[in-house]
This record gives C-alpha cells, structure tokens and sequence, in this order.
C-alpha cells in the first residue's frame, strides 16, 4: 500500500470535510450538548463564589484560601481597589486581613476583621464566603467549632449527575467524528461514483479506507480531546488523556469504516447505526447509574474506550492503571481490519455491478 | 512498446446465470479508434469495467499495454484514462481542485490542468464548484478529467451521451486530438453517426458478443446496398426510382435520368450503421 497516495486522499477528505454537513455537525454537537448538559444538571451558569484579599501581612487565612478549589480568589494590594471591585460585582465578597491579624488573633485580641459583601452577588455565595470567613478566623485562633454538625446525604452518594454524564457527550463526540464522518464520506463516494473514479487510477481500496480510517480517528480524537476539555475533565494528565481518546478514536473510525464499506447507500448506513445505537451507547448508560451491576458494559465494544476516558480524564488515574481496557480496544480495532477487507472486495463488486 | 494498446482474448463475463459478456476478442493499436457500437445491455460497458480493472474477466485474457488487466499493476492504472457513463466528479471541488486532485494520484507534481480545462472550454469557470455546472459542462469535466495524465489507452463510456449538438461536436473533436497524440480509444456508444465520424474501426456488439468488426466503409460496402435513389416531377406529384449500380443497363437508365428534365435530386442509398446492425442482429441500436 501506497502511503503517499493515503495521503493524497487524506488531504483531499480533510480539504471537502469542512464543506460536509456531517463534518460541521460532528463539531458543534459536543459543545451544544455540553452547554445543554452543564445548564440542566451543572454549574456553568452558577460560577464559583469569587472572593478578594487584601493582605498586608501575610496572613495564614489568605493561604488557606489560595489551597481551597471551590473559591475563585483575587489577591489586591488596594483596600480601595477591593471595595470598588465588590461595588461592581467583579467580586463578590472582599476581605482586609491587617498587619498582625494573626498574631491579634492568636493572642485572644479580638481584633476588627472588614468583610465587604457585594449587594449584587448570589445569596449562595455570600454564604459560603462568610461561613469560611469564620471557619477560617476560628482555625487561626485554635478554638473548636461551637456544635457539632451532623451531615445528612440526600440522594446518591459518590460523583455529580453533570460528571457522571460526561461519558454520555465524549461518546457522541467519537460516535459523531470516529462513527459517522468516515462512514459516512465513504457512502457518500459510493453513491456519487467518486469511489469508482479514483480505483481506476493507481489509488487502491486499501489507500482509500486507510485515508477515511485516519481521517476519522485523527477527527475522533481532536473531538474527544476537547470535550473534555470543556467540561473541564482533561485534569494534569492531559497527555496520558490524549494517548487515551487517540485509541477510543482508532476503534470509533474502525467501526465507522466497516459500516461505511458494508452500507451501499445512506439509507442503509443510517439504518445500521441506528440499529447498531444501543449496542454502541450502552456502556454510557452504566456511568449515570453507579448502582447497576458494572460488569455487564464490559460486554458492549464501546466499554473498553469510555472506561479508559473515565479512569485517566475523570478520575485522575494514569494511563498504567487501564491497560487492559486499552488493549482490548487495541485488540478489537485489529479484529474488524479482516472483516472490513472481506467487505471490500464485496463492495467493489457490488459497485462494479451496477 | 510496440504491438496493439489493448488487445483482448475471448474474455467473457457473467452476473450469476446471466452471460454479459461471452468471449469476445479485438485488439487497439495506438492512435486508432475503435467504437463499441450496441444497444444498452449489449455488453459495452461491462467489457470497459473488465478492461479498467473494476472487474476480473471469467475466462479469456486481456491486456493493455502488454501487461495482463489481472494483474492489479498501477503502472497500467497509470497509463490510463477513463470517462465514465455516469458524472462521477467532486460537486463540492472546483474544476481546478477536481484536476489537480486526479492529477496527484497520477503522481503528476504539476499538472496543467487548466489548459486540461482550456482544450475543452472551461477554463473560465475553473474555479467554480461543479455542482454549479450544467449537464454538458459536467461532462466536458469528465472528458478532461480522462484526459489529465495523458493517457495512452482511453475509455470513453457514452462520452457524448444525452449531450447537445454543439457540446458534443466539442467532444468529438477533442477524443480525435487525443487520438492523434496517440492514444488507443475504446470508445462505446449506441450513436451510429458519432461511431461513424470518430471510429477507424467500428465492433458490434449484441448480447455479449462482436457481430462485426471491421471499418466503417468496409461494413457498408459488405452489408449496404450500391445504390441510388432518383426523384423526379411526374405530373402534380414526385415520383421516385431506385436504380442498381451493380447490373447491366444501370448505367445507361442513370444517364439516362440524368438529362430528364423532371429530375429533382440523385442520392446514393449508402446503408447507415444502423441498417447494417439491424441486418445482423434484427433489432435497433436504441434498444
């Protein structure tokens, strides 16, 4: 097989993609999905509370903030500059911690402690921050908490819904770009006799299915990739991340191209992902209820490329700790390379025939 | 290489249990033009697909260029150029892009294409998408696009077919500017007069099999009439003669005819291509 002709299809796919409705759609769907997912059951549109330090004498609270995830902090020089900003509701609390607060504090002072809180701001942050004001000063002081609070959990235990559906939009994501763009653009060569056109020059069928496999695994991959990313799942492995959704896109494009040479037309290519949607969806499914039995996604193809992207981009784990999954995904892409030549040679008949 | 450009031995060609084609032979030598006259169905375009490498021959041995059509050898692939029946081109591509992207699997670093374009009038709209151009300027497409890596054996399927008078001429001139360069054209029609005007040689083909092949004027001499027709003023009415140039006294009754002052016109009654393809087969080429 020729790989400067692979390319030369390659590069013809990549330069009509743009100019395909399905290319176009594989792009925006995981951004609206991600908009329309976060805005239903996540915090895109309920920002993190933002609070202002103003410190002038290296306080241990000021810290203990810069170490807390969920506060979005702003560190001023200014006491001017901080009340302007909570004013307009760039912030929505400010604090003044003074030269010797904390040893103030520690001494049993009682020294004045100024805590602007922006008349604008949620009333759910203005919460948080003032309770963690608090929480903070008696931590300095040493003194322990007044009651004991007993925590109660409603609902299910463990990872938040918007989390849990992250697997469901990096699935589109591969199914839309891995799936339906090769499979698509073949059909599509097919049915306007371009396919034809281009065997009866030195191009081979291998060449061509080469080109359309890496067209969508390269697509799968980038989309994948930046899924995650917006819906802030990359985390610090971001490369051990991409060597992760580069094989959940080689198998996606696998499949996509072995639909895409047994589909003669687009009816019949959309007929056999609908049919084939399910099975490809299922181990999504398992990620939004915990509780079901697990094991029975390690039945469905896609399991084995959705767990690895679940362990390393979600969950933190490295990429050593999912080898067996990425194997298996290895080990199926191999699998349908025979199928998908048997199925060649069957549709260059099919398309001589006609 | 010397030798015909494509020359096929009893190849023949089944779908299931119907024989599309049944062991035909002929041979194309470069620069010569030979047409595939039939009817639809007859075999043409199965025995170009064989001959193109889209389809293995049953039986029987083809080869083009001296190297065998099984083979799958892209140096063949290389040295031919194919226009298809159906308009099988990029829609979303330019005219230039569609070229230049043919030209690259040809391992051709930089194509002309827009002379390509030039030599069959499109190189105004080189830069349009093609799925702006209308049925004959796709088609004049097709022909350049055939035509891109200088091909020395070509096939044109129906190159002309369904086209106007006019964007078919441009055609037809084109095909015998590559075949002056010295292409072998194996060219498959079921019109008679573009058979005609193009083909140095002309094949008929009827149910998967050659029923003729020879020249043009050497199938209408075998199988035409040596005629003429004499129309002349009777009266109110036109009265007309046919006169034998073979026989005795033909000649005679022709001068004869000829002083009448009632003479109209004189025809000679040439047999068309079709009159002789229904003389062999017994049914029409539109068929």
């Amino acid at each position: 097989m020729s790989f400067g002709l692979t390319w030369k299809v390659l590069r013809k796919d990549l330069a009509l993609g743009p100019r395909s409705p399905f290319f176009l759609y594989a792009i925006i769907l995981p951004f609206v999905l991600t908009l329309v997912l976060q805005f239903a059951f996540g915090s895109l549109f309920s920002p993190q509370p933002r609070l202002g330090i103003v410190d002038e004498g290296s306080s241990a609270i000021t810290a203990q903030v810069e170490g807390m995830d969920g506060i979005d902090l702003t560190l001023l020089e200014d006491t001017e500059e901080l009340r302007t900003q909570v004013e307009a509701n760039d912030l929505d609390a400010g604090l003044i911690l003074p030269a010797g607060f904390d040893a103030a504090v520690k001494a049993g002072d009682k020294p004045d402690l100024q805590f602007f809180i922006g008349g604008e701001s949620l009333a759910s942050n203005r919460i948080i921050l003032s309770v963690t004001a608090i929480d903070l000063v008696r931590e300095l002081e040493g003194g322990s908490a007044l009651v004991a609070v007993d925590v109660v959990d409603f609902g299910e235990a463990g990872l938040p819904i918007s989390v849990r559906l992250v697997p469901v939009i990096v699935f589109y994501a591969l199914v839309m770009a891995g799936i339906f763009v090769p499979g698509s653009s073949l059909v599509e060569e097919k049915e306007n006799g371009t396919l034809m056109a281009m065997l009866v020059t030195p191009v081979k069928s291998s060449n061509v299915l080469a080109a359309k496999w890496i067209l969508g695994t390269v697509f799968a991959a980038v989309m994948a990739f930046v899924t995650l990313g917006l819906n802030q799942a990359l985390g610090a492995n971001w490369l051990d991340v991409f060597v992760v959704v580069l094989i959940a896109g080689a198998l996606s494009s696998m499949i996509g191209v072995t639909i895409g040479v047994f589909a003669k037309d687009s009816t019949v290519l959309f007929a056999t992902v609908k049919g084939l949607g399910i099975f490809l969806f299922a181990p999504t499914i398992f990620y939004i209820f915990p509780d079901w039995p697990q094991w029975i996604a390690k039945i469905f193809p896609l399991y084995w490329i959705i767990e690895p992207i679940w362990q390393v981009s979600i969950m933190g784990e490295s990429i050593s700790s999912v080898w067996l999954e990425l194997t298996v995904a290895v080990g199926i892409t191999l699998a349908l390379v025979p199928a998908v030549v048997w199925l060649a040679r069957k549709m260059q008949a099919q398309m001589a025939a006609q | 290489m010397t030798g015909p450009a494509i020359q096929v031995e009893n190849i023949a060609y089944s779908y299931g249990d119907l024989q599309a084609v049944k062991g035909i032979s002929f041979d194309v030598q470069p620069g010569e033009i030979l047409g595939f006259l039939g009817p639809n169905g007859a075999g043409k375009s199965t025995t170009i697909k064989m001959l193109t490498g889209q389809m293995s021959p049953k039986s029987g041995v083809a080869r083009i260029l001296g190297r065998d059509i099984t083979k799958d050898d892209p140096e063949v692939q290389a040295q031919i150029g194919v226009c298809f029946e159906e308009k099988n081109l990029y829609l979303n591509m330019s005219a230039l892009e569609n070229l230049d992207f043919y030209a690259s699997l040809f391992g051709i670093k930089d194509p002309d294409s827009m002379e390509v374009l030039r030599r069959v009038g499109l190189a105004e709209r080189a830069k349009d998408r093609v799925h702006s151009f209308s049925k004959g300027m796709r088609q004049r497409m097709m022909i350049s696009r055939a035509f891109i890596n200088k091909p020395k054996v070509l096939f044109l399927d129906e190159p002309t077919d369904g086209l106007d008078p006019v964007t078919s001429a441009q055609i037809r001139a084109t095909i015998k500017e590559e075949a002056e360069r010295g292409a072998a054209v194996l060219l498959t029609t079921h019109d008679m007069f573009e058979a005609d005007e193009l083909s140095d040689r002309v094949a008929f083909i009827n149910d998967g099999e050659i029923v003729a092949l020879d020249t043009a004027d050497n199938l209408k001499l075998k199988y035409g009439t040596r005629s003429v027709k004499v129309r002349l003023r009777d009266g109110d009415s036109v009265r007309e003669e046919h006169i034998a140039l073979e026989g005795d006294g033909s000649s005679a009754r022709l001068a004869e005819l000829a002083a009448s002052p009632n003479l109209m016109t004189i025809h000679t009654e040439e047999a068309t291509l079709e009159n002789i393809f229904i003389e062999l087969t017994g049914r029409g080429l539109a068929g």
